[in-house]
């Protein structure tokens, strides 16, 4: 199939980037690696008038350390991404939730600014950098230096961001890992590269005692965004992360979430699966915190 | 394509029966909708976009029919909505309870099959839309509904 006529800019600058989404607004659509977008226009399911092309632009790709974590670029490639040093280093979360975004074909188009951008309920990336406490610089023609969004304002629902059509997502921070911290990921598809069932970024950062001084879990595709479990520090805040305390906030996470239905699985059983890997990626997570499992 | 929930209006039942039946309110309640009209006793067409986020669902023909009325306290919608993308047909089921002087408790069922191009493409995605424009479309009607009381008896454009 074929899209829609269409118009396609390939500024070479951020500055003209800007100047014509601040021109055309709703009109227009960035376009990162096209690994959502072509094919929704494909299927003339998304018809935008004027593409703009954010290939050519320098200075949008890379992942450089700074003062408190990671600035990543948003047009880096999510393989890029997956195989950095520097992410496995300062984001092992990331790291690990890497290799479950779709296939390497398409992470090698795919970019990280352009799947936060798009916030699909199932994508990987959404609810590991709300995991993370990330946030997002967005550009515009009237700020080109850009603001900074948290993660918890950006995620707005069904592929709906805190982005204006004006402005352009342009580098994305994340925080270093506390100390005595540690982080899982894992998800459930029928098959590896599907959308998920489900799927679950933890995080559980211990005192000195050993109980959770913080500890928390986003999910993907149980909502429509990536979901934020309040069950999570509700129960664990101040306990030590026994086998007991960790079932506890699973099932306390089953009970919280409303998970859709369709062909590929009921709501009960996303709802099973969330309760499974919530229990065993805080578990993992705690252990690493530890320092007794393998990052 | 099930959807039930419930949901509170911050007005007494026969103000949300009255608003529930008024095509204008609804056009400009409902997500998406165009043009909305009363073409025959208890028929509606119109016109409904269907989009999210940078997905555009196309544009749907659709005609409700009320039936099996008993004011104020429920009825059933049957839905009939063809577009170029896919089809959406079924039936709704709406119950209104006076939940003390001023407000109203509304639940509601409805079954819906999506067919055609958007089920095929979209249909990991249709629940959620689904649950999403029914809880936009509510609350918008809650607010006209506030927006009618606080007017004052008379100034039903709110």
């Amino acid at each position: 199939m074929k899209p829609p006529p269409f118009e396609y800019r390939a500024p070479d600058s951020l500055g003209e980037a800007l100047d014509l989404m601040g021109e055309h607004g709703w009109d227009a659509k960035p376009l990162a690696g096209g690994q959502s977008l072509v094919p929704a226009m494909n299927f003339r399911l998304a018809a935008p008038a004027i593409l703009v092309d954010l290939q050519r632009i320098d200075g949008l790709a890379g992942i450089r350390e700074t003062d408190g974590g990671l600035a990543i670029g948003a047009m880096t490639t999510q393989r890029e991404a997956e195989r950095s040093d520097r992410v496995a280093g300062l984001a092992p979360l990331l790291h690990e939730a890497m290799p479950f975004v779709a296939h390497p074909q398409i992470r090698n188009r795919g970019t990280v600014g352009g799947s936060v951008a798009h916030a699909d309920p199932a994508a990987e990336l959404p609810a590991v950098l709300l995991a993370l406490g990330a946030s997002f610089r967005a550009a515009s023609r009237d700020e080109p230096g850009g603001r900074w969004i948290d993660a918890a304002d950006f995620f707005q629902g069904l592929f709906a961001t805190a982005l204006s059509p004006e402005e352009l997502l342009v580098e994305v921070a994340v925080p270093a890992p506390a100390a005595r911290s540690g982080a899982a990921f894992d998800e459930f598809s029928r098959r590896h590269g599907d959308y998920a069932l489900a799927g679950v970024a933890a995080v559980v950062e211990l005192d000195e005692a050993g109980r959770c001084a913080d500890a928390r879990a986003t999910l993907l595709s149980v909502a429509d965004g990536p979901f934020v479990a309040e069950a999570v520090p509700a129960t664990l805040a101040g306990e030590e992360p026994t086998g007991e305390a960790l079932a506890d906030a699973a099932a306390a996470v089953a009970a919280e979430i409303d998970p859709p239905s369709d062909i590929h699985a009921s709501a009960e059983y996303r709802r099973h699966l969330a309760e499974v890997l919530v229990r065993r990626t805080l578990g993992r997570a705690a252990g690493r915190a530890r320092g007794d499992v393998a990052p | 394509m099930r959807i039930e929930g419930e949901f509170t209006f911050d007005g007494p039942r026969e103000e949300v029966w009255e608003l529930l039946h008024d095509p204008d309110v609804l056009a400009r309640a409902l997500p998406g909708t165009e043009t909305l009209e009363r073409v025959g006793e208890n028929v509606y067409a119109g016109e409904m976009r269907v989009g999210v986020g940078p997905f555009t669902a196309g544009s749907y023909d659709v005609e409700v029919r009320l039936e099996e009325q008993v004011p104020p306290e429920r009825y059933t919608m049957i839905v009939d909505g063809r577009g170029s993308l896919g089809f959406a047909r079924g039936k709704a089921e709406v119950e209104l309870e006076e939940e003390g002087s001023n407000r109203t408790r509304m639940r509601y069922a409805s079954d819906l099959q999506v067919g055609g191009k958007v089920a095929g493409v979209g249909q990991r995605l249709l629940d959620s839309v689904g649950r999403g424009m029914t809880k936009q479309g509510l609350e918008a009607l809650n607010e006209e509904l506030r927006a009618r009381l606080e007017g004052g008896p008379g100034s039903g454009e709110g």
